[in-house]
């Protein structure tokens, strides 16, 4: 993975650049500080990319600092998608449902 | 108040184990028949109410009352039922936990009471889903979101992102299982707690209402919802996927009952076993950034495999012992799997939050007795 093409917003938040990878149709956020940085997981950073290039999805593709790998979505994870024209996902939500 | 439990400590462990199962696949006490099973699915909270787990007064306490509307029993597998029959009520393994702390540390007076939290104060963590039967909800709607994202051609760069697009069919019926499960879940805790406050009761000799054990809030963190938001100045209706993340809504959100509008929502972010949990308010940046949504807990930074590997030769209930915390567990690999340091240190994860204002910190919670699965 890249970490260096993550760029830091500011304090709390790494930005995963629209250009990150292909398909892409928003940025990724992901708040962490530069303590909790050096404990991202290279497998859930792309799995926030992942999750920008889904239809409908809006503003951003976010993580909350406990990020780590899940099952397609990362855990952690927050995606709101457009009621007219996004998806529902069963991974955005996980297995343990609630 | 800490000294009026730190005595019977012990005991109170030992009377939550046995009285709240838990463990891999765990039988509960309920026995469910076809009717109750449906109307669990679909009133959520409020069935174990109405079966006499709790209070009717809890309800206001807890995020969407407990219950989803828009469940359908009738899209539930089979084997989804058999899954979930037997363990309504329980624990189960895994991150789920049952743990008795107290308040050690205030942030913010103000909103701390308004949650009726104080210095010293015991307070009970309850942490568990919808067990099985969510499991194999979710189990089953992949393969369903599979064929679903191909019919749609929807271009996947990971197979296990598989969707379907809202307003389809396929979406539909997941929408209505997941909230079945959703529905399951909030039953289950309300089960839980329950007989949790019964625990107390009998243990330490008490009436419910010299006790205090109100609920302050119950709050989901692996769920899909439709809400509202404002994005560019543009109201919207959004379906909002939080997994691993908690609701923080802030003082005056619409959906917020009357007892938190003027405070904001509390967002209970458990830690791990050793060393904290928080308890904090939703933010007004979580409304402009995040959807109205924080972190849930600390996150793992080591898988279960490494966590076992690490803990092998150590017994992690004495090392919790050593540290005052009574740890009680169905099986020996839940602990080392959970064991403190497999975790980030929740400190680390709630600073973030705070600083970025999304959700505020109220208080900290520091662990005494642990149920574990």
């Amino acid at each position: 993975m890249s970490l260096e093409k993550l760029r830091r917003l500011d304090d709390t938040r790494l930005e995963v650049p629209v250009d990150y990878k292909p398909g892409m149709r928003v940025n990724g956020n992901i708040y962490v500080d530069r303590i909790l940085e050096k404990e991202l997981e290279a497998s859930a950073v792309e799995q926030v990319a992942n999750v920008a290039t889904l239809p409908g999805i809006v503003r951003a593709s976010i993580a909350m600092p406990d990020i780590h790998t899940g099952y397609g979505f990362p855990i952690g994870g927050v995606a709101a998608f457009d009621h007219g024209s996004g998806i529902i996902s069963p991974g955005g939500v996980g297995y343990d449902i609630n | 108040m800490k000294q009026d439990v730190l005595p019977r400590l012990k005991d109170l462990v030992e009377v939550l184990y046995r009285e709240v199962p838990s463990g891999v696949g765990s039988k509960g006490k309920l026995r469910l028949g076809p009717e109750d099973e449906r109307k669990l699915l679909i009133n959520g909270a409020k069935w174990a109410i109405s079966k006499g787990y709790g209070d009717a007064s809890d309800l206001e306490r807890m995020e969407s009352n407990g219950c989803m509307d828009g469940a359908d029993p009738s899209l539930i597998s089979a084997r989804a039922y058999e899954r979930g029959r037997a363990q309504q009520g329980t624990l189960g393994s895994g991150n789920h936990f049952l743990e008795i702390q107290f308040v050690d540390k205030i942030y913010d007076e103000q909103a701390a009471d308004s949650f009726g939290l104080f210095e010293g104060q015991i307070t009970v963590m309850i942490h568990t889903g919808s067990r099985g039967f969510g499991h194999q909800v979710c189990t089953d709607f992949l393969e369903v979101m599979e064929k679903a994202a191909k019919k749609y051609e929807i271009t996947l760069y990971d197979r296990e992102l598989a969707c379907a697009p809202f307003s389809s069919p396929e979406a539909q019926d997941y929408l209505s299982a997941m909230r079945a499960a959703a529905n399951y879940a909030w039953a289950n805790r309300q089960c839980i707690m329950h007989w949790t406050r019964e625990a107390f009761m009998q243990t330490l000799s008490a009436t419910p209402g010299s006790l205090g054990m109100g609920l302050v809030y119950d709050v989901a963190h692996n769920m899909a919802k439709i809400e509202e938001h404002t994005v560019n100045g543009q109201k919207r209706k959004l379906i909002v996927h939080r997994k691993g993340a908690t609701r923080a809504f802030p003082p005056g959100h619409p959906e917020l009952p009357d007892v938190y509008k003027r405070t904001g929502q509390p967002v209970l972010i458990p830690g791990d076993m050793g060393r904290a949990s928080y308890v904090l308010v939703g933010a007004e940046k979580a409304m402009e950034e995040t959807f109205g949504s924080s972190c849930h807990g600390a996150g793992r930074i080591m898988s279960r495999h490494q966590a076992i590997r690490r803990a092998k030769g150590r017994a992690i209930w004495r090392e919790l012992s050593d540290k005052g915390i009574i740890v009680r567990s169905a099986g020996r690999e839940t602990l080392a799997e959970e064991m403190p340091e497999a975790y980030k240190d929740i400190s680390n994860v709630v600073d973030v939050v705070h600083n970025a204002g999304i959700a505020k910190k109220v208080v900290r919670l520091r662990p005494m007795g642990v149920v574990k699965g």
